[in-house]
């Protein structure tokens, strides 16, 4: 039996050891002296600390202009389809109504095109009203989100009809209802959804890299991947920094989150 | 009067059920339907945004993706890479869960590690991996010397790239595929183990006749969540290889990308889009005669 648990946490510690690698050697190539980073045999602890390269990579791309308009992009789209997912899956929960069935299989259907398949016409979509290169071109296809709209009905679906009666009767109207007395009772559901979409808005590419012309605009992984110049950049010690600087905020926030933010996509499977 | 007020109320909700419904239906009509049946428009025409010209081409675009040689070669990676990461992932990842499923000191945190690739962006981490596959100084190749071992040429080289960039994908997802299986087995009654214990079975045989076949829900939602992903591919091979060298990384994505903002071609890039979609409706599809124990269609 101790055997067995010897060779569980050996095999558990080796792999936990490979997976921490990247990270580990990314935050000490960032932090490591020019010479250390090409030492052999490797230099695991850098022989001082030096922030020279995130000066340099500070110097070279304006990470701050990134940070906001990642914020911005991630903020709106999780307020917007949090908004109307609220009152979309409050009246797929709760309401009968004609092409009730339709309108939400309209909604799921979504979830099998995803941008990948309709990238190229919603970008000759949007040029016809030059939403190309601006902050609603980012946010087109995320301002609602299918997934949140039947995460929502069904935690509003699990709440006992009586409750919304009696609130009803009390002479509540039914946007008073939502936001007052269903909201709270699901807020559970709706961080784990409001997480789940910040986390898809923050780390997406494809879409932002299709729309996103001006640098002005990048979003941080279209930042991060324009900033490594494919064409014989050997200069890893900012490209490092700069990698930390990207996903630096995320790493520490699931530090202090870790057990909610994998309980979220563990029980909703969401990715 | 009682027969009028139920009536009266569900006009009423009409009205409120619409106008709910109205913003989520109006967006998605625009911004996600709208495109979807244009892409499928727009893979029978020849599309020249600048001139905002359509013209006709009935299926020529798809008889020109049959023999498109880089078309083709980019479905075939694509297909390779689905075929290898979704087996190898799911695997690892259950064998995980399994060994996860016990109490130990830390476990936690052992956890939070494996998951960790899983909330960093795809961009940033495989930025982190080029330089690790780097062949000169890349950590891969410095442990490999210090293990008196010959380095490797990882991404550089046509028949070792892609593979490179299924094990960058493996680290990625396997987090995803530990709490799945995690969950999975946490629904697994403990009864089960024990009547098989006292009848003496061992524990591979308890994993083999109670943990495999007990898990085949999750089994079949990892395998198909992970194919439809897997057939999306993108960001890694942008960062890693740009879908060199040679053309050796190629995927559907990439190539309709590269069609439609690299060389304009918006007609014959829905034409590819029209068969990635294929791929996703196939899987899905098989999805719904597999099981209907999962609601949401991907």
């Amino acid at each position: 039996m101790t055997l067995r648990r010897i060779t569980t946490y050996l095999v558990v510690g080796l792999g936990a050891g490979v997976m921490i690698l990247p990270f580990y050697w990314m935050i000490i190539t960032a932090v490591s002296p020019a010479p250390d980073i090409i030492a052999f045999p490797p230099k695991w602890i850098p022989s001082h600390v030096t922030l020279e390269h995130f000066q340099e990579a500070s110097a070279r791309a304006p990470w701050l202009v990134y940070y906001k308009n990642s914020l911005v992009v991630a903020t709106a789209s999780v307020g917007l389809s949090m908004l109307f997912g609220l009152f979309a899956g409050y009246a797929f929960a709760v309401y009968k109504f004609p092409l009730q069935n339709f309108s939400f299989l309209l909604i799921l259907g979504t979830l099998m095109v995803p941008v990948q398949v309709t990238s190229v016409a919603l970008y000759v979509f949007l040029a016809k009203f030059n939403w190309v290169d601006t902050y609603l071109g980012i946010l087109a296809p995320n301002f609602a989100s299918a997934f949140g709209v039947f995460l929502i009905r069904q935690a509003i679906k699990s709440i006992p009809m009586d409750l919304i009666d009696a609130a009803r009767i009390d002479g509540a109207g039914e946007v008073r209802i939502v936001t007052v007395v269903v909201a709270p009772l699901i807020k559970a559901t709706l961080a784990a959804v409001a997480m789940l979409l910040f986390l898809s808005s923050w780390n997406d590419f494809l879409w932002p890299v299709i729309v996103i012309n001006s640098q002005g605009l990048r979003t941080l992984p279209v930042g991060i991947a324009l900033f490594k110049d494919p064409y014989g950049n050997i200069n890893y010690g900012p490209l490092m920094a700069g990698t930390v600087i990207t996903v630096g905020p995320m790493l520490l926030a699931y530090a202090f989150s870790q057990r909610f933010m994998i309980r979220g996509i563990a029980t909703t499977g969401f990715r | 009067m009682g027969r009028v007020a139920p009536s009266r109320m569900h006009r009423r909700h009409y009205v409120h059920a619409y106008l709910f419904i109205a913003p989520v239906i109006v967006l998605f009509g625009l911004f996600r339907v709208w495109p979807s049946l244009q892409t499928l428009y727009y893979s029978f025409f020849k599309v020249e945004l600048l001139k905002g010209r359509l013209t006709f081409l009935g299926l020529q675009n798809f008889a020109g993706l049959v023999h498109d040689e880089i078309f083709r070669a980019a479905t075939l990676h694509t297909l390779i890479y689905a075929a290898a990461i979704v087996p190898i992932a799911a695997a690892l990842g259950m064998i995980l869960a399994v060994l996860f499923n016990e109490e130990f000191p830390l476990k936690e945190l052992f956890k939070a590690i494996y998951f960790a690739p899983m909330v960093t962006s795809t961009v940033a981490a495989a930025v982190v991996w080029w330089w690790l596959y780097n062949p000169q100084y890349g950590l891969f190749n410095v442990i490999l010397k210090l293990m008196h071992l010959p380095g490797q040429p990882w991404l550089l080289s046509s028949r070792m790239a892609l593979p490179s960039v299924i094990i960058f994908s493996i680290w990625k997802t396997l987090g995803y595929n530990l709490v799945i299986y995690l969950a999975g087995l946490q629904a697994i009654p403990h009864e089960y183990h024990e009547a098989a214990t006292l009848d003496g079975a061992g524990s591979l045989q308890r994993f083999l006749r109670i943990t495999l076949p007990l898990l085949a829900p999750t089994t079949t939602f990892v395998f198909i969540y992970n194919s439809i992903f897997a057939f999306q591919v993108f960001d890694q091979v942008y960062v890693l290889t740009g879908g060199g060298p040679a053309r050796a990384t190629n995927v559907v994505v990439l190539e309709l990308y590269n069609q439609a903002f690299q060389r304009y071609q918006f007609g014959y890039a829905s034409a590819e889009a029209m068969v990635l979609f294929l791929f996703i409706l196939g899987v899905t599809m098989l999805q719904y005669v597999y099981s209907r124990r999962f609601e949401v269609a991907y």
